[in-house]
């Protein structure tokens, strides 16, 4: 039997390293998605004990400060588009109000650490976003562009092309053929 | 992904091509080990002893003596262990029933060889850069598809 | 089985012969009864007459005896002796004549009765007679008592008689209500008779000229079968199985190369003709047939008595009559053209694999062999230029230039004529396709190219059709990209695609299409143009209208259209104006 699955990874990670918190007996408050705080003094070992078991499950402790900020960067943008957050302003604004930075220093920092720009990372996600759309949901492009706030089908289309290099029918048929064959 | 730098191999049986990849990567900013393959024997021996770390980026050249890249692919593909590496195809131009055929197949990258340096040096980033994301961001790796 | 005609009249003769039996029978029956109602009439009249009788005795009796009385002369008495004995006999018939056990046989005792006392009464004058007296008072007594007697006799005569009559009428009226009937009933008995033979008469009438009929066309057909044998090179047998006999048609004779009907139709005459590496085969499937009943197609070669060799083909199947006689009716043909057809096309088909494996061999070598060098040099060039700028002179420079812009029109030449030979050799897999995807496709590639010349793209709603996707969408590239590559410098260009469905005879160039209807794509620009007298020109490979300098371009776009366009059985046709921009139509077929 074959199952299709879809992750809320939002979900998964959270319910992850709750489980693993709990199995070391750690008190904490959750700040925000993939950020929270020990409410008690816990020793170095312990800590170690703690970094190599969430590593197993691919989670890792940020340390170096600026990569902290990336990560934050990076998961305000994931929510912001994955659980489709109505924003009212630019999302440069939206980012500096969320993060509480200048956008330019944010901008810079970004594009230093993952020699890629925010506003690409932006695109890459929101085309991410769009391929599970068209597969998993099986909306039309017409579909997605609206509920993404696309001006335009050519415009996601032609950004979809330019993203991947595929065009979105080519990209549907391919994933449509790979389950075939499996 | 803990490692600072990211593991690539190319397998490719052209001299020239080998040059040219791993010149690229020495001026990218990009910290990497990149491990290169005469053929598809030669990486598949590699690939097949389990003492080797497994690239986290691979690049497989389609016209390749004794096995070719798509032979490769198919092998690689029906092994659980190699699930979590990425496959990039580079090769020279095919037509689209082909190229669309290798990423039914499994492949993740179709990278057409580009006639620049400079654009090489760019494709090469990307698909880096790409990879990186699918790795950090939680996407989803079925749907990692790049053409350059 | 009987056919419905045969039925029918059966049936006819049974209810005739029916109906005329019943007609004999109920003559019969009313004849008897007529000679019996006759008998009973003749009765009457005899005994009518027999009474009559009696009284016209009695009366000879009387004049006797009164000639007695006067006379006394015993001459007299002869007719009384005589007319005494007859009326004697006169009641033995009645007493015959009567109906048994009816009145009559009461006022016959009556009759019997009074006549005896009338013949006592002679009898007693007779006693009186003397001959001194003529009449004694005793003798007017018996005399007047006589009359009375005889009075008596009379009415019980009458009464007999109208006893009788009526009897008479009573049986007249029993069989009149009787035979009454019978002439109508008669009538209608034979009417139906006359209407059952007519209908099976008009029945067989026209079965005889139906059968007439179809035995003109058998004739006809038989003829034409003749005839067709000869000109289409086919021949027919028949196989009896019982009597394990052959017929042959006249042209299997002349397939063998023979006169019609110059040798007996045997197997064994047959396989003379033979030729003897397929006698073998031949005679097993021969043998089969025997068992089985049929023959399946069975080819083999026969060999005239000059020396030709032709190709015959057979077929044969078991028909079961419905007359219980088992048959095989055969066909054999002359398959020597086919054969030969065949071989030939089979050469061709090889020839042209050939070739075609050629081509793709020629596709590899140019997709991958020719591009591979090329790539590296121009890779190497764009090192040299990057690392070595600073040391390579000035005219090195622009050499390095040239160089560059050489290979990379010698690549942009490569890739087209690659593609030109793709569209010879590619999977030609028709799918039902819409056009608005593909046009959608191909503006999705060109955006660039779009965006960049401000270009603007007007189309109407276009169709789904069966065609090879990839390569449509290459068409539609093709021909946009053609136009953006040749618009006015100051104008941004402007693209107008229109549809219409077209009845094929009514456009000239595609008149003597198989196809009724095609599909009318236009695109129409105001680009450059052309003059007219070049649109077919500039669908030849490398044509080209322009300098090199002038449009970058290989020559090869439109040729590659046309290839595509023709791969679909359609028509691409090209107008143009200078300065005033170009108009391509694509003819498509399709099957409405």
């Amino acid at each position: 039997m074959k199952l299709l699955l879809k992750f809320d990874f939002t979900k998964v990670c959270n319910a992850v390293l709750e489980q693993r918190l709990e199995a070391h007996q750690l008190k904490y408050q959750q700040t925000a998605f993939g950020e929270i705080e020990l409410l008690d003094k816990v020793s170095e070992e312990k800590l170690d004990l703690f970094y190599n078991d969430i590593n197993d499950f691919g989670i890792d402790v940020v340390k170096d400060p600026k990569k902290i900020v990336i990560q934050k960067i990076k998961d305000v943008i994931v929510d912001m588009v994955f659980n489709e957050k109505d924003i009212n302003v630019k999302t440069s604004v939206y980012l500096a109000e969320q993060l509480n930075e200048n956008y330019s220093y944010l901008s810079n920092l970004f594009s230093e650490v993952t020699y890629t720009s925010i506003e690409n990372f932006i695109i890459l996600q929101k085309i991410e976003y769009t391929k599970i759309l068209l597969t998993k949901e099986e909306l039309s492009l017409t579909e997605i562009a609206f509920k993404l706030n696309y001006s335009s089908v050519a415009h996601l289309s032609r950004q979809f092309k330019n993203t991947t290099g595929i065009t979105p029918s080519a990209f549907q048929r391919i994933i449509a053929k790979r389950k075939q064959i499996n | 992904m803990n490692s600072d730098y990211i593991n690539l191999a190319l397998a490719d049986d052209d001299e020239d091509d080998r040059l040219f990849f791993t010149e690229a990567f020495e001026e990218l900013k990009v910290k990497s080990k990149v491990s290169l393959f005469k053929d598809g024997i030669e990486l598949m021996d590699y690939l097949d002893d389990s003492n080797n770390a497994i690239p986290n980026l691979l690049f497989l050249d389609l016209n390749m003596p004794k096995k070719s890249g798509l032979e490769c692919l198919k092998e690689i593909k029906a092994s659980q262990r190699f699930k979590d590496m990425a496959i990039a195809i580079y090769s020279t131009s095919a037509s689209e029933e082909d190229i669309e055929n290798t990423f039914v197949i499994g492949a993740n990258v179709y990278i057409k060889k580009p006639n620049d340096f400079e654009k090489l040096k760019k494709v090469l980033s990307e698909v880096v850069t790409t990879n990186w994301q699918y790795h950090t961001s939680g996407l989803n790796k079925e749907n990692f598809l790049l053409r350059l | 089985m009987p056919t419905p005609s045969s039925r029918y009249l059966r049936t006819a003769f049974v209810a005739g012969l029916f109906v005329i039996l019943c007609i004999g029978g109920y003559t019969y029956q009313h004849i008897s009864e007529l000679s019996k109602a006759s008998e009973v009439v003749k009765d009457n009249y005899s005994l009518r007459s027999e009474l009559e009788l009696v009284i016209s005795n009695l009366k000879d009796a009387e004049i006797g005896h009164r000639g007695f009385l006067l006379t006394h002369d015993s001459l007299f008495l002869t007719p009384y002796e005589e007319s005494l004995q007859k009326i004697s006999n006169n009641l033995e018939k009645l007493d015959t004549l009567i109906v048994p056990n009816s009145k009559q046989v009461d006022k016959l005792k009556d009759l019997n009765s009074d006549i005896q006392k009338r013949f006592e009464n002679f009898s007693k004058s007779f006693a009186r007679v003397n001959d001194s007296e003529v009449l004694t008072k005793d003798l007017l007594y018996l005399l007047h008592e006589g009359e009375i007697q005889m009075d008596t006799i009379r009415s019980d005569i009458s009464e007999m008689l109208d006893l009788e009559q009526r009897l008479l009428v009573q049986n007249q009226e029993i069989s009149q209500g009787k035979i009454g009937l019978t002439p109508l009933l008669f009538y209608g008995l034979l009417i139906v008779t006359l209407v059952i033979l007519l209908l099976a008469y008009i029945k067989m009438t026209t079965d005889l000229k139906a059968l007439k009929e179809s035995n003109t066309e058998l004739e006809i057909f038989e003829k034409l079968t003749k005839q067709s044998e000869i000109v289409s090179n086919t021949s027919t047998w028949v196989w009896y199985i019982e009597e394990d006999e052959f017929e042959f048609s006249d042209n299997l004779y002349r397939l063998l190369g023979e006169e019609p009907q110059s040798f007996e139709p045997t197997l064994i005459n047959f396989y003379k003709f033979v030729h003897e590496e397929d006698l073998t085969n031949l005679g097993h499937r021969v043998n089969l047939m025997m068992k089985e009943g049929e023959l399946p197609f069975t080819s083999f070669r026969v060999v005239h008595k000059d020396g030709t060799i032709k190709h015959l083909k057979a077929y044969s199947k078991l028909m079961d009559e419905t007359d219980g006689e088992k048959k095989i009716f055969g066909v054999t043909v002359d398959a020597t053209n086919e054969v030969e057809n065949y071989r030939i096309i089979e050469q061709r088909n090889q020839e042209l694999e050939r070739t075609n494996k050629e081509l793709s061999a020629f596709n590899y070598v140019a997709s991958h062999d020719l591009q591979e060098p090329l790539r590296k040099i121009q890779t190497f060039m764009s090192r040299l230029e990057a690392k070595e700028k600073d040391r390579i002179s000035e005219s090195g420079q622009i050499y390095i230039q040239r160089m560059k812009s050489a290979s990379a029109r010698m690549r942009m030449l490569i890739e087209d004529l690659l593609q030109y030979s793709r569209t010879n050799t590619s999977e030609k897999e028709y799918l039902k396709t819409n056009m608005n995807l593909l046009l959608e496709h191909a503006k999705t590639e060109l955006i660039d190219s779009i965006e960049e010349k401000r270009a603007k793209i007007i189309c109407d709603d276009l169709p789904t059709m069966e065609v090879i996707s990839f390569q449509i969408q290459q068409l539609f590239i093709n021909i946009i990209s053609n136009s953006l590559k040749y618009s006015k410098e100051d104008v941004p260009p402007i693209i107008e695609i229109t549809h219409e469905e077209v009845l094929s005879r009514n456009v000239k160039q595609i008149q003597n299409s198989l196809y009724k209807y095609h599909h009318k794509i236009t695109f129409k620009d105001n680009g450059i143009g052309f003059e007219q007298p070049y649109a077919e020109k500039i669908f030849l490979l490398f044509n080209r209208l322009h300098g090199k300098s002038e449009y970058s371009g290989t020559g090869i776009g439109l040729a590659i259209c046309k290839k595509i366009v023709e791969n679909h059985k359609g028509v691409i046709i090209a107008e143009g104006e200078p300065n005033k921009g170009a108009t391509f139509i694509i003819y498509l077929p399709f099957l409405k």
